[in-house]
């Protein structure tokens, strides 16, 4: 992939991650369990740890937690960092995940890692925050709940991935 | 296309230890909280390290309570109603608002909380070793 190709095709992804992480505020799936939601974005996190290599990707993830807490206006407050401990400890796993266990793992399995990954860290982050292990009365409602949504977000990137240009990859 | 032709073995796997893990820390807290008569409850709320209200909810059937804790983003107003507790009014700062969506808690186990405000609301059993009767 050409250095002006790669560049476009980061900006693209942050773009749709922001879109998508800001959209998905409108499903209140916090009502069923506290902190839950769809995870849209990680549908971005999975693209990019398919098309591009490790910074480029992780360089996606940083962009796309910043941008977005600058258009919510919380950026540098706690909400800030719940997300971005979730969105970096699931991005790792997923990363490590694909390029350790590609042919066991498909990318629904690495997803509900991600969504997983992403509920633990949000939980444990929080738990710190207020000092009340209380929080962690939740936990085994998200891990559930990641299932479905993991799994949603694993087949949007398994289509969006069959359906793209081969001239994206590689 | 069939969903069992993209997901792999070791997807099943992660799954079904999912759920287990699920179930195991579901089933848990039940040896801790050992839910038997929720007639005498306890409202405990907790901002950053300190519990800044203690009250016992089951004396105020008849009247609704109302009051006020203020963290560091805003207000945040507390009803108490019938052996219920819920957050009335999240601070208007407060973005995601979820200790609003928490909705009623009744019971031992469940947690209203705010992240953004430190704010903890729980819910405790009044058993402890120093009550009115021990003394």
């Amino acid at each position: 992939m050409s250095k002006t190709k790669q560049t476009v095709t980061i900006a693209l992804l942050i773009s749709l991650g922001l879109v998508l992480h800001l959209v998905e505020n409108f499903f209140p799936l916090s009502a069923i369990v506290p902190g839950a939601k769809l995870g849209l974005a990680n549908i971005v996190s999975m693209l990019a740890i398919v098309l591009l290599n490790f910074p480029a990707a992780f360089q996606i993830i940083i962009f796309r937690v910043i941008l977005a807490s600058l258009i919510a206006g919380t950026f540098m407050t706690i909400n800030f960092y719940l997300s971005l401990s979730g969105a970096l400890l699931s991005f790792f796993l997923m990363y490590l995940t694909y390029r350790l266990g590609r042919n066991k793992f498909s990318l629904i399995g690495i997803s509900i890692i991600g969504a997983a990954a992403h509920n633990t860290a949000q939980i444990i982050t929080a738990a710190f925050i207020i000092s009340n292990s209380g929080i962690f009365y939740y936990l085994p409602f998200l891990l559930l709940l990641s299932l479905p949504t993991g799994l949603g977000v694993g087949l949007v990137s398994y289509f969006t991935l069959k359906h793209l240009p081969s001239s994206f990859r590689g | 296309m069939k969903l069992n032709e993209i997901v792999t073995f070791y997807d099943k796997l992660l799954i079904i230890f999912l759920i287990l893990v699920s179930v195991f820390l579901l089933v848990l807290p039940f040896h801790f909280f050992h839910s038997g008569r929720n007639s005498d409850l306890i409202l405990k709320v907790q901002l950053g390290d300190q519990i800044v209200k203690t009250m016992s909810i089951n004396e105020n059937y008849d009247k609704d309570i109302v009051f006020s804790v203020t963290g560091p983003i805003g207000t945040h107003f507390i009803e108490v109603s019938q052996g219920r507790v819920r957050v009335k009014e999240a601070p208007e700062d407060d973005p995601l608002k979820i200790c609003e969506k928490t909705g009623w808690i009744s019971q031992v186990g469940p947690i209203i909380i705010c992240v953004p405000n430190n704010l903890s609301i729980w819910l405790e059993k009044s058993d402890s070793k120093l009550d009115g009767m021990s003394w």
